[in-house]
C-alpha cells in the first residue's frame, strides 16, 4: 500500500478530492445534478475497463480487439439478473423477461437460470468471461499467435460474437438487447439515492482495481510483462513460459472488464450489442492511447477525458464531433507518445531540447 | 531539482483542478438555472421561448435515415413560429445527436428532460432506441413523439405514436396481395433484417396468413444481419420458392441492404411481375438517391406518398424543398419527403394542438389534450386515437417508380383505427389510458 | 352475334399469324403492320369499335362507362392497347386523338415522356420536324375512370396483355393461364405463342400451352407424353403442374408413381441448378475478398501495417465512380447518362483512392513504421475522419448506376442465371491478380518491393530507396481498393460506412493466407468465400460466419503464420 502512495500524491489527492467529496457534496448542496453524477459513475466503469486494456497493451503489449466484449459478458449478465428479479412486473405479467414473450418463447432458457441469485450471479458474470478468455486465449497464445494477427483474431471474434447477439434466438435479446430494469438487490433503480451509490461504488471499485492493478504490475510478475512487451523472444529464450503469462494477463483482464460492464449497466439501464462490437472494443483501446500508454492514471484519465468529451461534443457540436474525435486521435498517436498524462513531461523535453539547441 | 518537480506538479494540478472546475460548472449551470424555475410550475418564464427537444441521430449508421426528421422538425417549429408561436411563445428547438448510441439515446433523453427541461421530445427512429428512452420518460414523466411505424406490442403513456402500427401497414398489405386486384398471391417469402420489427412483423404476417388459409409450407421467414450486402443465396432461394408462381416476397429489409437486394432479384432473372416484393420499409427518402431502375414496379406500403394529391401536401412537400435548400441542407431543393418525415412533422403539430386546446405545456395537461385531436395533415386528415396514444390514418399501397416516387394503386377507404396489440398475435389484450391506464386485457 | 365475334377473333388471329410468320421485320415494325391491318378489319366488321372509342373522349362520365363496358364486352383486339392503357391509367387525349405515355427520359431534371397514340394504330407522335413529341411540351388532357370501371378490365387484362410490347407483361400473361386455361384460350395463346422469338419467352408460352393440355387430357398416354415435354421444356413453373397434376384423385397408384419419378427428375435439376449457383456465389464472394485483400496484403507484407482506412480507400474508389457518374450526367447534352463513364471510372478510382493512400502515407504512416499496432490505431483514427468527411459531403445513400451491358445475367441453361455483375467482378479481380503478379514478379519495381518485404535494411544497405518504394506500394495498394470500391458499386450502394461491410473478412483473408503473400491470398480468399457460400444455406449468414472464425482459429493452430509464411529468417521482434 505505502509503495503506491509514497510519491506524487498529488494526482491521488486531486481524484479523490473531486470525485468522493466535491462531486458529492455538490449533489448534496444541489448544486450538481443526479445526472452528472450518473454520468461519471458510467465513465467510471470505463476507465475500469480501461485499465484491464492497459495491462494489456501497455504493459504486456497484446492489443486484443475485444475488450469490449468482456464488457458486455459482464453487463449482460447482471441484467439478466435484473431482469429475472423482476420478472412478473413487465408489461406481459409473465415470469420470463417480455422480449422473451413476443419471441414466442414459453419457458426460461436453461442459461438463465443461473441468474436467478445475485451472489451467483455476480459469480457467473466473472466466470463466464474469465472461462471464454482462457479458452480462446490458451489456443491462440499456444499457437504464438500475436501482434496484429492477435489483433485481427480478436476483432474477428468480437465481430463474430456481436452477430450471435444480434440474433434473436440466442435468447439475448437481440439488437434491442435487454432494458426496462427496476431493481437491484431490493433497491429501486430510478430513485437518485440508488443511482448516488452506484456512483460510489463505481468510484470505489475504480479505486480497488487500480490500487490491485498497480500492486501487480510493480511486482516480479508485472517486471515479466514489461519484459515480454519489450523483447518477447529475448524473455523466450530465458525459458519464461511466456504463454502462461500472456494468459494470466488475458483472463485478468477480461475479468477486470466485465466488473466494469457490471456496474455499467444498473446505471444507464440498457445493455445491446451495439456495447460489443469491433468499434467499442477500438474505443477502449483509444481511450488508453489518449490518456497515456503504459501508465495506469493515463488509461483512468484518458477513459474519463474523451467520454467526457463526447458527451459533450454530441449536444454542442452535432454533426461534427466525429472529426474532433479523429484528429485528435490521430495527434495523440502521431506527436504524443505519451499521451495526455504524459503531456507535461514531453513539453519540458522539448523545451530543454530548445534550450539546449539555442545555447 | 527537487523544487522544479513540485513547483511542476503543482502547476499541473492547478491546471487540472481549473479544467475540472470549468468542466463541472459548464456541466451544471444549466441545470442550476433550470432547477430554480421549475418551481414556477411551466419550466419557462413568459419571455423565454418554449423549448422542445430533437432526438435524432445526427451521426453514425441511424444518420442517413434521421437526420430528415431531425430537418422536418425544424422546418415545422419555423413554421410554428412565423405564425406567431404557441401560446404566444417562440418554440426553441434543442438539437442533441445521440450517434446511433443506444446507450446515448437515454443519456441525451436524461439531459434533455432533466438539464434542458424540455416540454416535449420529437426523436428516435429504431425500436431500440425508442426502448432505450422508454424508462427515461416514463421515469421522469417526459412526453415523446415517435414518428416512425413501429412493431406495436407496447402502449406507453409517456409516448405519442404518430407511425403506423402493425394492423396500419402489415395487415393491409398481406390482404392486397392476397386479393384477386393485388394479384392472388398464394406463396408469401417473409424476409427482413434481423432486429425487432421485421421480427414482429413476420410474426404477425405469419399469424395472419395461417388465419386465412395460406398453408405453412408456403410461407418462409428469413432474417439477415445489419448491413448485409451478399443476397445470392437469399436470392437463389427465392427464386427456388417463386418457381410454381403465385409468389411474393413481404420485406421488412432494412436500408442500405436494399439495394443490393433488389439488383441481385433484378440480375438473377427475376421481376416485380413474376414475383413482386412489397417492401415494409422502402420509402422515398431511401430511394431518393438510390438507382431505381431495379426497384421499379415492386411495392410498399406505407400511409403517406410524397406523391400524394392534395393542397396539403403540395404546400408541405414545396416548403420542405425550400426549406432544405435555404438553409444549405445536403439535396437541396432535390430532397423528397416520406411516410416518417409526414407523421414527424404532424407530431410538431399535433403537440401545437393540443397544447393550445390545453393552455398548457404540462405533460400531464397536453397528454389528455391530444385524445381525438384531429389535424388536416400532408397525408390527409388524421385523427389521434381517443385513448391509445396512436393516430388513426388511411392505408396506401404504392408502386416504385422509375423516379424514385410512388404510384399510389390502392387504398383503405377512411381512416384505419390504430391497434398497438395485434389481435393476431395477441389476441385479448388492448390498450387504453383513459379508462385503463395503459395496456389491459380484454 | 356472338358467334360472328368468334369467328372475327378467329380470322384476325389468322392474319396476325400470317404476318408473324414472314419473320422478316424486327418485332416493332411487325407491331405497327399488324395492328393497322387489324384495324382495317375491325373497321370493316365493327365499324362500333371505333364509335365507342370516340365516346371514351366524352365528358359525360355515363357514356364513358358505357363506351368501356361495351369495348370490353366486344373484346376488340384493336381496342386492346386503350384498355390496357385505362388499366395503367395513362389514358390522355392529344389533339383529339388517344394516346399514352411511351419512353421515359430524363433531360435537364425534367422527366419526359414519348407520346405514343393508341388508335388506329400504336406509334409514337412526331413533329414537324421528324422529333418525337414529348410531355413537356404538349397539354395533355388525362381521361380518368373511376376504380370500379378499373376493376372490370381485369378479366380481359390476361388476353391484353397477351399483346403488349412489354416482354414481361407478356411473360406475366402466359403464367397466367397456366391454371385456368381451356381450349378456347389455347388457340388464342398458340398464336401468340407463334409471334415469339425470343428463347425465354417461347419457353415460357410452350409451357402454359402443355399445362392447359395437360389439364384436359383424359388418357395416360397423353398425359404421359405431355408431362415428358414439360420436363423437356424446362420451363419455371413445371414442377408446380405436375405437383398439381399429381394431386388429381382420378390418377391410378402405378401412372402416380411414373409421374413422381418424372417429378424428382425436375427436382434434381433444380437442385443441381442451386449447388451450381451457390459455387458461383461463393467464387463470386471469393473474388471480392480478393480484390479488397489484395491491397491489403501487399501493404500489409511491405511496412507491417494492417491498413484499418483500407476500406475507406475503397470508399473513396466508389465515391469516384459517383463523381464521374455525375460529371458525365451534366456535361452530356442530352441528359441521358452513356455507360462509357463506369469504364472511365476505373482507373480514375485507382488514381484517386492511390493518391489519398499516398497522402497518408506521407503525412501520417512515415512516421509510425516499426510500431504496427500504433499504426493500426492511427489508421482507424483516419477511417473515422474519412467516413465522417464523406457523409458530409455526399450526405446520404447514393448509388451508381451499372452500365447496362452489366445489368441482367448470363441464362447457361434455363434457370440458371449467372449475373453479369457478379461475373464482370470475377473477371476484373483475375485482371487485378494477373496484373498484379506481372507487377511484383516481372518488373524491376516488383523486384525493389519484394526486396524491401525481405530485409528492409539489406534493400536500404544494396541502394534502393526504401521511402520511395514504401510510397509507391501505398499507392498502388491503395489504388488497387479504390478499384475494388469500383466494383462495389455494381452490386451494392455507395455509403459512407460500406468500406466495413468486408474489411474484417479481408483482414481474416491476408491472416490466413500468410504475410504479402499473393498466393496466400487467393487461396484464403476463394476458400473463405466458398466455404462461406456453402455454409449459408444451411446454417444462415450468421452463424456460417461463426463457423468459419472458429475453423481459422482452429487452422492457425497448425499454421500459425498462414497458407504460405513468408519463408527464410524473419526476425521476430
Amino acid at each position: 500500500m505505502k509503495s503506491v502512495f509514497k510519491n506524487k500524491s498529488y494526482d491521488y489527492l486531486l481524484f479523490l478530492g473531486i470525485f468522493l467529496i466535491l462531486l458529492p457534496l455538490g449533489y448534496l448542496f444541489d448544486i450538481v445534478s443526479i445526472t452528472t453524477i450518473s454520468l461519471w459513475g458510467r465513465y467510471f466503469c470505463f476507465a475500469i475497463a480501461a485499465i484491464g486494456v492497459d495491462i494489456l497493451w501497455g504493459y504486456t503489449g497484446i492489443l486484443c480487439m475485444c475488450q469490449a466484449l468482456f464488457f458486455c459478458m459482464g453487463g449482460y449478465g447482471i441484467a439478466m439478473h435484473m431482469l429475472l428479479s423482476a420478472s412478473g412486473k413487465g408489461v406481459y405479467g409473465s415470469a420470463i423477461p417480455d422480449f422473451m414473450v413476443w419471441n414466442q418463447v414459453a419457458s426460461l432458457p436453461w442459461f438463465w437460470e443461473p441468474f436467478h441469485g445475485f451472489p451467483v450471479a455476480v459469480l457467473m458474470c466473472i466466470l463466464i468471461p474469465g472461462l471464454f478468455a482462457g479458452i480462446f486465449g490458451y489456443f491462440i497464445f499456444k499457437s504464438r499467435i500475436k501482434g496484429v494477427y492477435f489483433a485481427i483474431i480478436t476483432q474477428a471474434l468480437a465481430l463474430a460474437t456481436w452477430l450471435l447477439f444480434l440474433r434473436n434466438e440466442t435468447m439475448m435479446g437481440g439488437t434491442n438487447g435487454l432494458t426496462d430494469f427496476k431493481m437491484l438487490l431490493g433497491f429501486d433503480l430510478s430513485t437518485s439515492a440508488t443511482k448516488f451509490g452506484l456512483y460510489i461504488i463505481s468510484c470505489f471499485v475504480l479505486i480497488a482495481v487500480y490500487i490491485g492493478v498497480k500492486q501487480l504490475v510493480k511486482s516480479k510478475f508485472g517486471k515479466v510483462l514489461i519484459a515480454i512487451r519489450d523483447s518477447e523472444s529475448r524473455i523466450r529464450y530465458t525459458s519464461y513460459k511466456i504463454q502462461n503469462y500472456k494468459l494470466v494477463v488475458f483472463v485478468l483482464a477480461a475479468i477486470i472488464a466485465a466488473v466494469g460492464g457490471m456496474l455499467y449497466v444498473p446505471q444507464t439501464g440498457i445493455i445491446t450489442p451495439g456495447r460489443m462490437n469491433v468499434t467499442a472494443s477500438i474505443e477502449m483501446i483509444i481511450w488508453v492511447a489518449l490518456g497515456g500508454r503504459g501508465k495506469l492514471k493515463g488509461a483512468i484519465l484518458g477513459s474519463l477525458f474523451i467520454n467526457f468529451l463526447y458527451s459533450i461534443f454530441t449536444t454542442a457540436l452535432p454533426g461534427s464531433w466525429l472529426y474532433v474525435l479523429g484528429i485528435l486521435f490521430i495527434v495523440t498517436v502521431l506527436y504524443i507518445d505519451q499521451g495526455i498524462i504524459g503531456l507535461p513531461n514531453q513539453i519540458r523535453e522539448y523545451l530543454n531540447k530548445l534550450k539546449t539547441r539555442k545555447a | 531539482m527537487k523544487i522544479i518537480k513540485i513547483s511542476t506538479y503543482f502547476l499541473k494540478s492547478i491546471g487540472v483542478i481549473a479544467a475540472m472546475a470549468l468542466l463541472l460548472i459548464s456541466c451544471n449551470s444549466k441545470a442550476e438555472k433550470n432547477k430554480n424555475e421549475t418551481s414556477e410550475g411551466t419550466p419557462q418564464t413568459s419571455e423565454d421561448p418554449i423549448k422542445i427537444g430533437v432526438l435524432h441521430s445526427l451521426s453514425g449508421t441511424m444518420a442517413i435515415s434521421e437526420v430528415s426528421l431531425k430537418d422536418v422538425v425544424e422546418m415545422a417549429v419555423e413554421e410554428i413560429n412565423e405564425s406567431g408561436g404557441v401560446l404566444g411563445k417562440k418554440v426553441k428547438t434543442e438539437i442533441v445527436d445521440p450517434a446511433s448510441d443506444w446507450d446515448l439515446f437515454a443519456e441525451k433523453a436524461k439531459e434533455l428532460l432533466l438539464e434542458k427541461k424540455v416540454a416535449a421530445v420529437f426523436g428516435c427512429w429504431t425500436s431500440v432506441s425508442r426502448k432505450s428512452v422508454l424508462p427515461v420518460f416514463e421515469g421522469n414523466n417526459g412526453l415523446l413523439f415517435y414518428p416512425v411505424q413501429y412493431e406495436g406490442e407496447e402502449c406507453s403513456k409517456n409516448v405519442i405514436y404518430t407511425g403506423a402500427t402493425p394492423n396500419q401497414q402489415l395487415i393491409p398489405a398481406a390482404e392486397y396481395m392476397m386479393s384477386e386486384e393485388g394479384g392472388g398471391y398464394k406463396k408469401f417469402y417473409l424476409l427482413g433484417t434481423d432486429y425487432v420489427f421485421p421480427r414482429t412483423a413476420n410474426k404477425i404476417l405469419k399469424a395472419f396468413l395461417l388465419a386465412k388459409g395460406v398453408p405453412e409450407k408456403n410461407i418462409i421467414e428469413e432474417y439477415t444481419p445489419f448491413h448485409h450486402q451478399d443476397y445470392q443465396t437469399i436470392v437463389s432461394k427465392v427464386k427456388k420458392f417463386a418457381a410454381g408462381g403465385k409468389a411474393c416476397v413481404l420485406s421488412t429489409i432494412n436500408g442500405d441492404s436494399n439495394v443490393p437486394f433488389y439488383k441481385e432479384f433484378a440480375n438473377q432473372g427475376l421481376s416485380a411481375s413474376s414475383c413482386p416484393i412489397m417492401a415494409f420499409s422502402v420509402a422515398e427518402d431511401e430511394l431518393r438517391a438510390m438507382d431505381t431502375e431495379f426497384l421499379a414496379g415492386h411495392l410498399a406500403a406505407w400511409n403517406y406518398y410524397q406523391s400524394a394529391v392534395s393542397p396539403e401536401n403540395t404546400e408541405f412537400v414545396n416548403s420542405f424543398k425550400a426549406f432544405c435548400a435555404k438553409n444549405g441542407l445536403p439535396g437541396g431543393k432535390d430532397r423528397v419527403t416520406d411516410d416518417p418525415i409526414c407523421w414527424a412533422y404532424t407530431g410538431v403539430y399535433l403537440w401545437k394542438k393540443a397544447v393550445e386546446k390545453a393552455g398548457s405545456y404540462e405533460v400531464d395537461k397536453v397528454r389528455p389534450a391530444l385524445y381525438g385531436l384531429e389535424f388536416n395533415s400532408p397525408g390527409g386528415m388524421v385523427k389521434m386515437d381517443p385513448k391509445n396514444h396512436h393516430l388513426a390514418k388511411p392505408v396506401k399501397i404504392g408502386e416504385i417508380k422509375m423516379d424514385g416516387q410512388f404510384d399510389v394503386i390502392w387504398q383503405t377507404e377512411g381512416l384505419v383505427d390504430p391497434q398497438p396489440w395485434s389481435e393476431y398475435t395477441s389476441p385479448g389484450k388492448s390498450c387504453d389510458h383513459v379508462a385503463h391506464g395503459g395496456t389491459y386485457s380484454i | 352475334m356472338l358467334f360472328f365475334k368468334h369467328i372475327y377473333t378467329v380470322i384476325a388471329l389468322q392474319v396476325t399469324l400470317f404476318y408473324f410468320n414472314l419473320r422478316i421485320y424486327t418485332m416493332k415494325v411487325y407491331k405497327c403492320i399488324v395492328t393497322c391491318a387489324m384495324m382495317l378489319f375491325s373497321i370493316a366488321f365493327y365499324g362500333n369499335t371505333n364509335d365507342d372509342l370516340t365516346k371514351l373522349m366524352s365528358s359525360d362520365s355515363e357514356e364513358k362507362t358505357e363506351a368501356l363496358r361495351r369495348l370490353i364486352e366486344a373484346q376488340d383486339l384493336a381496342a386492346f392497347p386503350v384498355l390496357s392503357a385505362i388499366n395503367d391509367k395513362k389514358l390522355f387525349v392529344y389533339g383529339g386523338k388517344l394516346v399514352t405515355l411511351g419512353k421515359k427520359t430524363t433531360h435537364n431534371n425534367i422527366t419526359v415522356y414519348e407520346l405514343i397514340t393508341l388508335y388506329p394504330e400504336t406509334k409514337g407522335i412526331t413533329d414537324q420536324k421528324n422529333k418525337s413529341l414529348t410531355l413537356d411540351n404538349v397539354d395533355l388532357k388525362e381521361i380518368t375512370f373511376s376504380r370500379k370501371d378499373r376493376l372490370s378490365i381485369i378479366p380481359l387484362l390476361p388476353f391484353i396483355n397477351l399483346t403488349s410490347i412489354d416482354d414481361e407483361v407478356r411473360k406475366l400473361a402466359y403464367t397466367q393461364f397456366q391454371n385456368k386455361g381451356d381450349y378456347s384460350t389455347l388457340k388464342r395463346i398458340e398464336k401468340a405463342a407463334l409471334r415469339e422469338t425470343d428463347e425465354g419467352l417461347i419457353r415460357f408460352a410452350k409451357e402454359t400451352i402443355l399445362s392447359i393440355r395437360l389439364q384436359n387430357a383424359t388418357t395416360e398416354n397423353v398425359q404421359m407424353d405431355l408431362i415428358q415435354k414439360l420436363v423437356k421444356n424446362k420451363g419455371d413453373n413445371n414442377l408446380n403442374i405436375l405437383t398439381t397434376f399429381i394431386d388429381r384423385p382420378e390418377l391410378d397408384a402405378v401412372f402416380k408413381k411414373k409421374v413422381k419419378i418424372q417429378i424428382s427428375s425436375i427436382e434434381n435439376r433444380s437442385n443441381r441448378i442451386e449447388w451450381v449457383q451457390n459455387l458461383f456465389s461463393g467464387v463470386s464472394l471469393g473474388s471480392i475478398l480478393i480484390l479488397i485483400a489484395l491491397g491489403l496484403s501487399i501493404i500489409y507484407g511491405l511496412a507491417g501495417v494492417i491498413n484499418m482506412a483500407h476500406g475507406e480507400f475503397m470508399m473513396i474508389g466508389a465515391y469516384t465512380s459517383f463523381c464521374v457518374q455525375e460529371l458525365f450526367k451534366m456535361t452530356s447534352a442530352t441528359g441521358e447518362l452513356s455507360d462509357f463513364f463506369f469504364w472511365a471510372s476505373i482507373p480514375l478510382a485507382f488514381l484517386v483512392s492511390g493518391l489519398f493512400g499516398l497522402l497518408v502515407e506521407r503525412l501520417i504512416l512515415r512516421k509510425l513504421y516499426g510500431k504496427p499496432l500504433e499504426s493500426l490505431l492511427a489508421t482507424w483514427g483516419i477511417s473515422l475522419v474519412l467516413i465522417q468527411l464523406a457523409r458530409t459531403i455526399f450526405g446520404d445513400l447514393t448509388s451508381v448506376k451499372a452500365p447496362s451491358v452489366l445489368s441482367g445475367g448470363w441464362e447457361v441453361v434455363p434457370q440458371l442465371v449467372l449475373p453479369y455483375n457478379r461475373i464482370f467482378i470475377i473477371l476484373m479481380t483475375t485482371a487485378m491478380i494477373v496484373l498484379t503478379f506481372l507487377f511484383l514478379y516481372r518488373s524491376k519495381n516488383g523486384l525493389r518491393i519484394r526486396s524491401v518485404t525481405q530485409n528492409r535494411a539489406m534493400s536500404a544497405c544494396l541502394g534502393i530507396s526504401t521511402k520511395k518504394i514504401d510510397a509507391m506500394t501505398f499507392f498502388i495498394g491503395s489504388g488497387i481498393a479504390g478499384i475494388a470500391g469500383c466494383c462495389m458499386t455494381l452490386i451494392g450502394n455507395v455509403v459512407p460506412d460500406m468500406g466495413q461491410t468486408y474489411i474484417v473478412d479481408s483482414f481474416l483473408v491476408v491472416v490466413t493466407g500468410g504475410v504479402g503473400s499473393l498466393f496466400g491470398t487467393i487461396a484464403a480468399g476463394l476458400g473463405i468465400g466458398q466455404l462461406t457460400k456453402l455454409l449459408e444455406p444451411v446454417f444462415q449468414a450468421v452463424y456460417g460466419k461463426v463457423i468459419i472464425l472458429g475453423f481459422i482459429i482452429f487452422f492457425l493452430q497448425f499454421k500459425p503464420k498462414g497458407l504460405f509464411p513468408a519463408k527464410g529468417r524473419v526476425a521476430d521482434d
